[in-house]
């Protein structure tokens, strides 16, 4: 019997970041060069030995279903369990939460029913990080909590937007947790949408309430906090939180850097993705490119500078590509010059354009903008 | 087993002696190649193009790599329950155990497998060579023509044509003559050491030709022949497009390097045709701030901090800052520490060159006249001397 199962919510954050592909759910959004948002949340579970995971659908499918496959890369395409789809519930309105619906949640209480598993782990996908949620789930049952919230404790550095931070005795219990702005200074734990909890707690919580409109499932729990043994984990190495496009410009320049590179992907957790049989990358004989994270596939000529370069993309002799993110296939045809710009897919972008954005205002290129 | 029409039969087990140290541990059809393939993926990937299901792979020098690398067949869609890849090493039966004597030999040995099969056709295929191809258009022309065997055959330079196993053909393509490795060519068709047959004629020919003493129990010098003089119906398909057998370290070297051409000969770009192959998932390659790169295939993984120039650098490879390589292939996971200097060299598996270490001769003038330095898997090249 397994000790856990997953459960991730890709039904959510699909007006976000803005103009970043045609209302693809954050779970699908293109990240590092060669993965998607929806591959950290699932590596961490399989990492963590979870063979069951079940994947909330938003209702554009493709997307995710696209990239999953079936779920082979992730050691997901099993006899028993694996990779499970589940169907998110129709949402007129684009659901903008921090975790995860009520009535998605209630629309699936089968795949909860049907599993014997003691724990569950919920996540969404707006997260980069690798971390052991071994470790976490040994808390969890060390401490007998009845849920534990997976938290990034930081320094917030300014009086910002928060997001639901948790609110702590002494002893590392959750007296609350808010919405909140946080003071520069303060200390706070950030959640990082992600929990573990009893199976057999969550399908009580689910059952007590009656479905509700569009209710996040955090604010259920929030109502019953105070009778409930909540803790924390922080997450101890390099957690990118992505909720805007400034911040996905943000998080995505900082793989350029080696250590957390090394954190993210070389370490003893791998973050497995589906993988696409593209040809190594070709540098042309005057092609200059420093400070790049480069994907498969590509044909350089030109100069890139502080970049990500998704798989297949052509920079042509004499175009400048500094301090962007140029998604699959894209052509950057010659004596173009973009700086501070997200070009997304299939996109190209005519000889001799120029298109500078502002390092805190990127500008973002769809292929139907007709640059 | 389920009948099919066609299975392919994969001889992937030679030595390739001629490429010295890099397959002193493996067999050739294990090396890698391009970054991020290995010679077997060529072949295989035909196969998957051709929707052949069915592939069995003859092993017989050191086939560990290749076999754990070829696995279930997954990454050439070879992971099905009725058919998919069989790995086919010697055996031992009742009388005991042979090696195979040769690559007709090899087949002959397999005949049971071939027949759980009950296929019409059998495509002999070689794990040795460069190349892409639609098998499926030969199968066409060889059931078009009636013939009894096809042999595809490209045309090679005539200087060159001394090297190969020569076709001779009348205006039809019917082949009237084979000549191994002529003095003389009068044909300039070599063999490309892929043949089409239909089963039953070929497993007679195997059972004949295993009785013959003498015989070298080759396809070329031997099956043939022999089916030629018998009157069978033998024909070419002519092959258009790149092949390459990369069989000595020069033409290995060459095969590589003609990937950096601005149009080389192989297309990998073929969104088509892809070559498939199994690699473990790595993150994209990162080139550094203070790197240089030109004229150059990097593969995932890699990070690349100091200067590359016309080589090819496979998978997971690591370039420290102040490194230089020019002209060479690395080959997957190889380092290369600070200031160390790689010229015109071919760095096994997992080599290390030590900081400041020099392998390979610079040589400005006449780059071609140098002999190409070989490191074998898993070597250290240490200290400040040349390897």
């Amino acid at each position: 019997m397994e000790k856990m199962i997953g459960i991730i919510s890709c039904n959510y954050g699909l007006e976000y970041p803005e103009g970043i592909g045609e209302r693809r759910p954050l779970a699908a959004i293109p990240f590092a060069g060669r993965y998607q948002m929806l591959d950290f949340a699932l590596s961490n579970m399989v990492n963590a030995g979870i063979r069951t995971v079940g994947i909330i659908l938003p209702s554009n499918i493709r997307p995710v279903l696209d990239h999953l496959g079936a779920g082979k890369e992730w050691k997901l395409g099993r006899k028993e369990g694996g990779l499970v789809i589940l169907q998110g519930s129709d949402s007129g309105i684009f659901p903008r939460s921090n975790g995860f619906l009520l009535r998605d949640l209630q629309k699936n209480t089968d795949y909860l029913e049907n599993n014997a598993a003691e724990y569950v782990v919920l996540s969404n996908c707006s997260n980069v990080v690798n971390m052991d949620c071994r470790q976490a789930f040994l808390q969890h049952k060390k401490d007998g909590a009845d849920i534990t919230l997976i938290v990034k404790e930081l320094i917030a550095e300014q009086e910002d937007e928060f997001g639901l931070i948790a609110v702590t005795d002494r002893s590392g219990w959750v007296l609350n947790f808010e919405q909140a702005k946080a003071k520069s200074g303060q200390s706070v734990q950030r959640f990082a949408n992600m929990i573990i909890i009893k199976r057999r707690l969550l399908l009580d919580i689910i059952h007590g309430h009656k479905n509700i409109e569009y209710e996040d499932f955090m604010e259920i729990l929030r109502i019953h906090a105070s009778k409930l043994k909540i803790k924390t984990f922080s997450i101890p190495g390099y957690f990118g939180r992505i909720d805007s496009k400034q911040t996905y410009f943000q998080r995505s320049m900082e793989m350029l850097r080696p250590e957390i590179q090394k954190e993210l992907f070389w370490g003893s957790r791998q973050i497995l993705t589906r993988v696409r049989d593209r040809p190594p990358t070709k540098y042309g004989p005057i092609s200059s490119v420093h400070d790049a994270l480069v994907s498969s596939g590509c044909l350089i000529h030109g100069t890139v500078s502080q970049s990500i370069l998704f798989r297949g993309a052509v920079i042509e002799a004499g175009a400048q590509v500094i301090n962007c993110i140029i998604m699959k296939n894209c052509r950057i045809s010659r004596g173009a010059i973009l700086e501070n710009v997200i070009v997304t897919k299939n996109a190209m972008v005519h000889p001799d354009t120029v298109i500078k954005g502002r390092p805190d205002h990127v500008m973002v290129l769809n292929r139907d903008d007709g640059f | 087993m389920p009948k099919k029409e066609w299975i392919a039969m994969l001889l992937a087990g030679g030595q390739g002696s001629r490429l010295g140290v890099l397959t002193r541990h493996i067999a050739k059809p294990a090396l890698a190649f391009g970054g991020k393939y290995r010679i077997i993926d060529f072949s295989l990937s035909n196969c998957s193009h051709s929707h052949i299901d069915t592939v069995g792979i003859l092993t017989q020098y050191k086939p560990f790599l290749l076999n754990s690398y070829i696995g279930i067949g997954s990454a050439w869609d070879l992971d099905t329950s009725d058919g998919g890849v069989h790995i086919l090493p010697p055996f031992v039966g009742e009388q005991g155990g042979r090696w195979y004597k040769g690559t007709a030999n090899a087949i002959y040995e397999n005949i049971d497998f071939i027949n759980s099969y009950e296929p019409e056709f059998v495509l002999i295929l070689s794990g040795d060579h460069i190349y892409n191809m639609n098998y499926e258009k030969m199968l066409d022309e060889h059931k078009a023509k009636g013939a009894d065997v096809t042999v595809s055959a490209i045309q090679v330079p005539w200087e060159e044509a001394s090297r190969f196993g020569i076709i001779t053909t009348d205006p039809e393509g019917r082949v009237i003559k084979f000549s191994e490795k002529p003095v003389k060519p009068d044909s300039n068709l070599a063999s490309m050491g892929i043949y089409i047959f239909k089963w039953k004629l070929l497993k007679e020919a195997l059972q004949k030709d295993e009785a013959r003493p003498g015989s070298e129990n080759d396809f070329g010098k031997n099956i043939l022949p022999m089916l030629l003089e018998e009157g069978k119906r033998l024909f070419s398909y002519d092959f258009q497009g790149y092949w390459k057998d990369v069989g000595t370290l020069e033409s290995y070297y060459e095969a590589n390097m003609e990937l950096l051409h601005e149009e080389p000969g192989l297309n990998l770009y073929d969104r088509e045709h892809p070559v498939y192959s199994t690699i473990p998932i790595l993150p994209p390659q990162y080139i550094g701030p203070n790197a240089k790169v030109s004229n150059c295939l990097v593969a995932n993984g890699c990070t690349i901090l100091g200067e590359i120039s016309n080589s090819v650098i496979s998978t997971g490879v690591t370039i420290a800052e102040g490194a230089k390589v020019e002209h060479s292939i690395l080959l997957p996971y190889t380092t290369v520490l600070e200031d160390a200097r790689v010229y015109r060299a071919i760095t096994g598996e997992k080599a290390v060159i030590k900081p400041h270490c020099i392998l390979g001769t610079e040589s400005r003038s006449d780059q071609r006249k140098s002999s190409i330095a070989v490191l074998a898997d898993r070597a250290v090249c240490g200290g400040s001397r040349h390897a």
